[in-house]
């Protein structure tokens, strides 16, 4: 498979994972925003998700005065940030369209009719009680979009970058969305672990969709290690970073390394798994939830960057080419 | 004017399976089945893009629900004269880089082959594998009455426009079974196999065993960037970017994951100009650098050729009968449209005073842009027009406003006529053939002779009939 080909399947599937959790730090938000709190402290949710949105340069206003419609505002619509819903699913689909026939019809239907749809979205979808509403359509966009790709793709080099890239998006943004916890600082006359501490955790397993998931897997009450172990390290929850880690390492192995470097990038992730799964809770909570998820969001990157190196990337498809007329 | 559908006042027996289907289900029926294939076209994705007017970059061509009908009789005159005329056109432009026969023989004069801007000094004494500078040519059809067609100008570079005629017949097909069923339309689905088999039988001579295949686009900027991806599917070729090659010991090879893989004929849709940046504009980031020269070492083929362009010049189409005796020993099937060259001073002279009455082109103009339309035009705007004519005389040709035919289209109301030209697609390789049908091109506008999509053009599916 040509290298751009390679290049472009893997950031559109990025890109399309991108917009969804996006969506679901929004709404992690949105649900904290919801916690009835004392007057004495605000939390400062809306801070912590333009930060663990990587978002916090391009927002226009004084970050520490970010309120839900500024903020959802920039998110969604923002066309001056590239990590906006909009730019996201714009993104997805010139990458699609530019690697047109190393997708099938369905996928790129699927691809195509969201930006279509997301192009007659305003303002006016996300304010007046439909912004939950407006956030569980883009989630359901990445829906689709796994499970048309998982019905009609060949499982050949081209699902195996597609689903890498899903896999790279969503171990970075798992670690940010719990991340976002960190951020939140908590009233100075709540405890750790008192009444609204585990409301914000309930809420962040909601916005990833996955309380009912944690309460099958643990029946017990939410805590703070648990909702970690969850999110990190548990193989069977589906957007652990330790089942994304997992899911790359797979993917590598069958897409398989010709070359130093691409044997380099299988073994880079398979240590990467190895760590995860000898680590313990405690261990990373004593190492310090916030350090240690800083450190992985690195690792991540740095892993992405050795895959582009290996594999003759680069870069997304940009916005702007030299043109010719004919 | 003639109306295709009508000898008379009577139904031509072609078209009589289409009145009775309207007979049967209505105008209605047919506005209904144009909102379902309009659907269809905008998920497949088969847009055009248009830049620096606002509104959609991506927009559907409008497409007309009514086929084009030909008889067999009709169809094997077009076919042969198309082939013909390729065939001429090739041999034209082989001597042109070599002996210039033609030149010798004082039929066409040099200036027009040196002085032509589409001209290409670097494949001077190259002659490239099969003899064969336009491998996928159109020749642009009008029609004036029943089997009297003109050739109204050759398109021998990039021609666009294939990808129309077959998801056209895709959409018809899923629209009307019961017509299809009959088998009396001809397919023209072999269009990709045709291609790529002309394409392998071009192979460059450093090729061994079965030659590797790919399409070379500018990318999905490119307005025709769906034909692209559509013809490298439909042919099962790697779709390529110039960043995508490199070239090394004269061949040349695609970046892929598992390492450098050989490419050797390449069917690109880039210009000229932008093929290879150590040869044409050095500023191109589209093109292949070093390309030029593993393709004059035998290392790769290159189709259409460079500088091709030479042979669909305006002031070149005048000579094309002229070609056709020359290379071919044979009298030109399809007539040119009568055309009177403005740097000639006695035809200029005959021009200026019936501006009124003719259609004058720039010699390097496309797309239906800058000609004027003498009997739609104002005094003001002939006037105008005159002072270009002045101004550079050989860079304008004028031709006679034929009466064009008209073919039945769908209207708010049922059918109306209006202006068609067609563009069959000549495929040069080992052998030089087409496919029964070729792109319809329809002026939606009442009484509008223009048919480009820029400017209001839609098309139509094309259909040749069995014998």
């Amino acid at each position: 498979m040509l290298s751009r080909t390679a290049n472009g399947l893997f950031w559109m599937s990025r890109y399309v994972e991108r917009a969804s959790n996006i969506a679901r730090l929004l709404d992690a938000g949105r649900r904290m925003d919801n916690i009835p709190n004392s007057d004495e402290g605000r939390a400062s949710e809306w801070e912590s998700i333009l930060i663990a949105s990587g978002s916090h340069e391009t927002y226009p206003g004084d970050i520490k005065n970010a309120d839900m419609e500024s903020v959802a505002e920039h998110l969604i619509f923002d066309a001056e940030n590239p990590s906006s819903i909009m730019c996201c699913i714009k993104s997805a689909r010139e990458n699609a369209r530019a690697m047109r026939i190393a997708v099938t019809t369905e996928v790129w239907d699927v691809v195509n009719s969201n930006w279509a749809e997301m192009r007659q979205r305003t303002h006016h979808d996300i304010v007046g009680g439909r912004l939950a509403g407006f956030l569980d359509w883009v989630k359901s966009c990445g829906f689709l979009f796994q499970g048309a790709v998982e019905a009609s793709m060949l499982r050949d080099e081209g699902y195996c970058f597609i689903t890498l890239g899903a896999a790279m998006e969503r171990a970075d943004a798992t670690a940010r969305l719990l991340d976002v916890k960190y951020h939140v600082l908590l009233p100075s006359t709540q405890d750790v672990g008192g009444g609204l501490d585990h409301m914000q955790w309930v809420q962040l397993l909601r916005a990833t969709n996955s309380l009912r998931a944690f309460r099958w897997t643990y029946r017990e009450t939410v805590t703070p290690q648990a909702v970690v172990h969850f999110l990190i390290l548990n193989r069977t929850s589906p957007r652990s970073v330790a089942a994304s880690i997992r899911t790359i390492v797979e993917n590598l192995e069958s897409i398989g390394g010709e070359t130093p470097m691409q044997r380099m990038v299988g073994q880079q992730a398979r240590d990467m798994l190895t760590r995860l799964e000898s680590l313990s809770v405690e261990q990373i909570i004593a190492h310090g939830l916030h350090e240690w998820l800083t450190n992985q969001i690195l690792e991540v990157n740095i892993l992405g960057g050795v895959l582009a190196e290996a594999y003759g990337f680069n870069g997304p498809v940009a916005a702007e080419e030299q043109s010719q007329s004919q | 004017m003639f109306n295709e559908m009508y000898r008379g006042d009577e139904v031509r027996p072609e078209y009589r399976m289409i009145q009775d289907w309207l007979n049967a289900n209505g105008p209605d029926a047919l506005n209904e089945k144009r909102a379902e294939a309009e659907a269809l076209f905008r998920r497949v994705g088969i847009t055009f893009a248009v830049y620096g007017e606002g509104g959609d970059p991506e927009r559907l061509i409008p497409f007309d629900m009514v086929p084009r009908i030909f008889s067999a009789t009709e169809w094997d005159r077009i076919e042969a004269g198309s082939i013909q005329r390729a065939r001429a056109l090739n041999a034209f432009l082989t001597d042109i880089y070599s002996e210039r026969a033609i030149v010798k023989a004082g039929i066409v004069p040099a200036e027009l082959i040196d002085g032509n801007e589409a001209y290409e000094p670097v494949m001077e004494g190259f002659i490239p594998p099969g003899g064969i500078y336009s491998h996928i040519c159109g020749v642009d059809l009008v029609q004036v009455s029943e089997g009297e067609n003109y050739v109204l100008e050759d398109n021998c570079r990039t021609p666009s426009g294939i990808s129309y005629v077959l998801e056209n017949r895709e959409v018809m097909s899923r629209m009307f079974p019961e017509l299809f069923r009959t088998g009396i339309v001809r397919p023209v689905d072999h269009y990709g196999d045709m291609l790529a088999e002309a394409m392998a039988s071009v192979a460059p001579p450093m090729c061994e065993g079965e030659p590797t295949l790919g399409l070379l686009t500018p990318g999905h900027f490119n307005s025709a960037y769906y034909e692209h991806t559509f013809l490298a599917d439909l042919m099962g070729v790697e779709l390529v970017e110039g960043p995508d090659l490199f070239v090394e010991d004269n061949r040349v090879f695609m970046r892929t994951t598992q390492g450098a893989q050989r490419i050797d004929v390449l069917y690109r849709r880039i210009d000229d100009s932008f093929l290879d940046p150590k040869c044409f504009r050095p500023d191109s980031m589209l093109g292949v650098p070093g390309i030029m020269e593993a393709y004059k070492n035998g290392g790769v083929t290159i189709v259409n050729a460079p500088g091709a362009g030479v042979a669909d010049d305006k002031a070149i189409y005048i000579y094309v009968p002229e070609m056709v005796k020359f290379y071919l020993g044979e009298e030109p099937i399809l007539p040119n449209v009568p055309t009177w060259r403005c740097g000639k001073a006695d035809e200029c002279k005959y021009v200026m005073e019936n501006l009124h009455d003719l259609v004058v082109k720039e010699v390097h103009g496309s797309g239906g842009y800058g000609m004027l339309i003498g009997p739609k035009s104002t005094k003001e705007e002939i006037a105008e027009y005159a002072k270009r004519i002045e101004a550079n005389p050989a860079g304008f040709i004028a031709q006679p406003t034929l009466a064009l035919s008209t073919a039945p289209t769908l209207g708010d109301d049922g059918l109306v006529s209006r202006h068609v030209d067609l563009r069959p697609f000549v495929i040069s390789g080992r052998e030089t053939k087409l496919i029964p049908g070729g792109l319809t091109r329809v002026a939606l506008k009442e009484g509008s002779l223009v048919v480009n999509s820029s400017q209001g053009g839609g098309v139509k599916d094309t259909w040749v009939l069995n014998k």
